[in-house]
């Protein structure tokens, strides 16, 4: 499904992606984890086309199709789905209105008949159930004023909503308190099907243990140092990173 | 003989024109007139020497033109029609048409009004007492040079005056269209509101163009509340992209009376918004409301006065303009508190989005207080789009086109919102989406 090769990119002068290679196959789950600034953050604003970065070279396809000329927009269309470290709050742009354009613009892109509000409403309130989410949000300013454990679901919400090829989850755990994350686990969980692949960027280990990962890579210094199977993640959580880059790491969180 | 716009022009015309302006029975009237004149003589047009219109130079624009005197007589396209297109539900009001500064009783609808009720064509309603008693003394001739001139040259405009306790049912919509088809021409208006104790009106002031050359507006609106009247007042500028206009709003306010204006503003190549309101009675209100939109090379310029005269009156200003292309904003508003005014509280806002790097925005917000005992803040922000907030939706699956626009309604749709009114939340909406269609 997604195919990274020789994936570089720069961010001003500076270097941060230095040759990813990946592939994920259709229904599986890749978690990438890695020290501060070893590019995980970068990897998905890359792909998810992010605006501020130069890539200097490698290609990205998904379902064989070129990712790295779209559009952000068109990206989304075409299936990839960035659901942010930082949900963006947007005052005066109510939830609703935010994802029915959403949902509307991707369906459009594939031919399909835009859908009416009395249609989007049923539609997103089905949604609402597995994450634990109250209506009432629906009417609010998207993410204003909305906790951090709010805009992360609100972020599984769009997911669910929009139905994408491809997920990918920015440090989707951070500033997330336990039975958050657990809630916010369950809805990605939910969401995995044998069409659907994600891309789990974490620091920690933690969620690993509610979104069980088919494969674990290692970034360091924008590149992938090591990859191996969801026990790699355990042996990260042991030994720090340290253990695989050879450089002394700030005294483990 | 040029028709420049100079100075010397107007003092000289007037002789000539004299004889076709309203109210040549009423020698109060041509008294009033013949002192303007003789006010505008010493102020002359206004220079960016002044502070006051220090980023708006007349001198290379609106004084280089040669406007005529003369009000052609055009019939305009159907203006019940072209209100419904906009957004009005014009079965709902008393609607009045001025063409070209001329009142036209054809295209009007003034619906059954009961006594106590007046709505009337100023030029026709001359020799009545109120407007005798009131015409020129809120909006002095002695203030402001395009008053003076005003108060010399207007040809016609609205009469309200309410009885105590009228509560009109229906707004006012007053519409000013110029329609000069080849000729440039000059309109100077003037309204007249007096409201009653306990009264209550809605009136809206509607410029446009349509098939124009360039046109100067110059439109005064005199508005005096006795205790406990209610004036919701909006005044919407659609003027053409050939169109120049400089309007004066000044209220008076007695105790406990509440002016409520909004100031929606589109078009003209150069606009200049004056609205001053005294709080002259302990509990008068006055919220001011206003958004501009600009583009291209347009000049929009927003001058505010709130005089805190009396003690616990409360003023709430809010103005938002969104700019694009190489257009300019200007905001000035001034709150005066003075020593008698205790318990004051004023509120001042000004936000600007701008939407190119081309735009500018000059915003200068002023307080100063000379009561000890008052709440009063006053703040100003200008800023581009947010290009995070874009992104998000892009990373959405929305267009970055359909983002902006979703945005610029974001801000610019809170002055909207905040309409209670249900005859113009409609064509509100649609005013400010209208102007987003065509922006970049």
């Amino acid at each position: 499904m997604l195919v990274i090769k020789g994936l570089k990119a720069k961010v001003e002068d500076k270097q941060i992606l230095n040759g990813i290679d990946l592939e994920i196959r259709s229904g599986e789950v890749h978690a990438i984890m890695g020290p501060n600034g070893s590019g995980k953050s970068t990897l998905a604003h890359v792909l998810s086309g992010r605006p501020g970065y130069e890539i200097t070279g490698g290609e990205v396809t998904l379902d064989g199709k070129d990712l790295l000329s779209l559009s952000p927009e068109d990206r989304a269309r075409a299936g990839v789905f960035l659901a942010f470290q930082y949900p963006v709050e947007i005052p005066g742009v109510n939830n609703t209105y935010f994802l029915k354009a959403a949902l509307n613009a991707v369906r459009k892109s594939k031919g399909e008949e835009e859908l009416d509000a009395m249609d989007f409403l049923e539609l997103v309130k089905a949604k609402l159930k597995p994450l634990k989410m109250d209506e009432a949000m629906l009417q609010r300013a998207v993410n204003e004023g909305f906790s951090g454990g709010e805009k992360k679901k609100n972020e599984i919400l769009q997911m669910a909503v929009l139905e994408p090829k491809l997920g990918i989850l920015d440090e989707t755990d951070s500033g997330l308190d336990i039975d958050a994350l657990k809630v916010v686990a369950d809805g990605v969980n939910a969401l995995r099907s044998k069409n659907r692949s994600f891309l789990v960027v974490t620091h920690y280990q933690r969620l690993l243990d509610y979104i069980v990962p088919d494969q674990v890579h290692v970034l360091a210094k924008g590149k992938i140092i090591k990859t191996g199977g969801k026990e790699l993640a355990l042996e990260l959580e042991e030994k720090g990173y340290g253990w695989l880059t050879g450089e002394k790491e700030e005294a483990k969180r | 003989m040029s028709n420049l716009m100079t100075q010397d022009l107007y003092l000289s015309a007037f002789t000539a024109r004299q004889a076709f302006l309203p109210g040549q029975d009423q020698a109060w009237l041509k008294d009033l007139r013949l002192k303007a004149l003789e006010h505008f003589k010493q102020a002359g047009f206004p220079t960016d020497k002044l502070e006051s219109w220090k980023y708006t130079n007349l001198a290379n624009n609106l004084l280089k033109m040669s406007l005529s005197f003369e009000l052609p007589k055009v019939t305009p396209s159907a203006v019940t029609a072209q209100l419904k297109k906009r957004g009005f539900e014009v079965e709902k009001a008393h609607v009045m048409v001025f063409v070209n500064g001329a009142y036209s009783a054809e295209l009007s609808s003034l619906k059954t009004l009961p006594k106590g009720v007046v709505i009337q064509n100023l030029a026709s309603a001359l020799a009545h007492e109120t407007v005798k008693t009131y015409l020129g003394q809120v909006a002095s001739a002695q203030k402001k040079a395009f008053t003076a001139l005003n108060m010399a040259y207007f040809t016609d405009g609205l009469f309200l005056n309410l009885a105590a306790g009228q509560l009109l049912e229906w707004p006012i919509h007053v519409v000013y269209l110029s329609a000069n088809a080849s000729q440039t021409t000059q309109s100077h208006l003037r309204n007249l509101i007096v409201l009653g104790n306990d009264s209550r009106a809605q009136v809206i002031e509607h410029y446009w163009g349509e098939n124009v050359s360039a046109y100067l507006t110059n439109a005064v609106t005199e508005v005096v509340l006795s205790q406990g009247s209610v004036l919701d007042h909006t005044k919407i500028g659609q003027e053409d992209l050939k169109g120049f206009h400089v309007g004066s709003i000044e209220a008076k306010q007695n105790e406990a009376s509440q002016f409520i204006s909004r100031t929606f503003s589109v078009g003209g190549a150069l606009t200049r918004n004056e609205i001053d309101t005294t709080l002259a009675q302990k509990k008068a209100e006055s919220v001011m409301d206003g958004l501009y939109l600009s583009k291209g090379q347009q000049h929009v310029d927003t001058r505010t006065f709130i005089d805190h005269l009396s003690p616990n009156c409360n003023s709430h200003e809010t103005f938002k303009g969104v700019l694009d292309g190489e257009s300019t904003a200007i905001f000035d508003g001034f709150i005066l508190v003075r020593e008698n005014a205790q318990k004051t509280d004023a509120r001042q806002s000004n936000k600007n989005l701008q939407l190119s790097n081309t735009a500018k925005v000059y915003s200068k917000p002023q307080l100063q207080i000379y009561a000890d005992d008052v709440k009063c803040s006053h703040g100003s922000a200008t800023g581009q789009m947010d290009e995070e907030a874009l992104f998000y939706f892009q990373s959405r699956g929305i267009s970055r086109a359909d983002a902006k626009k979703a945005l610029v309604y974001a801000f610019a749709g809170e002055m909207v919102e905040r309409v209670p009114s249900e005859y113009l939340k409609p064509a509100l909406t649609k005013f400010v989406q209208d102007w987003m269609g065509g922006a970049s």
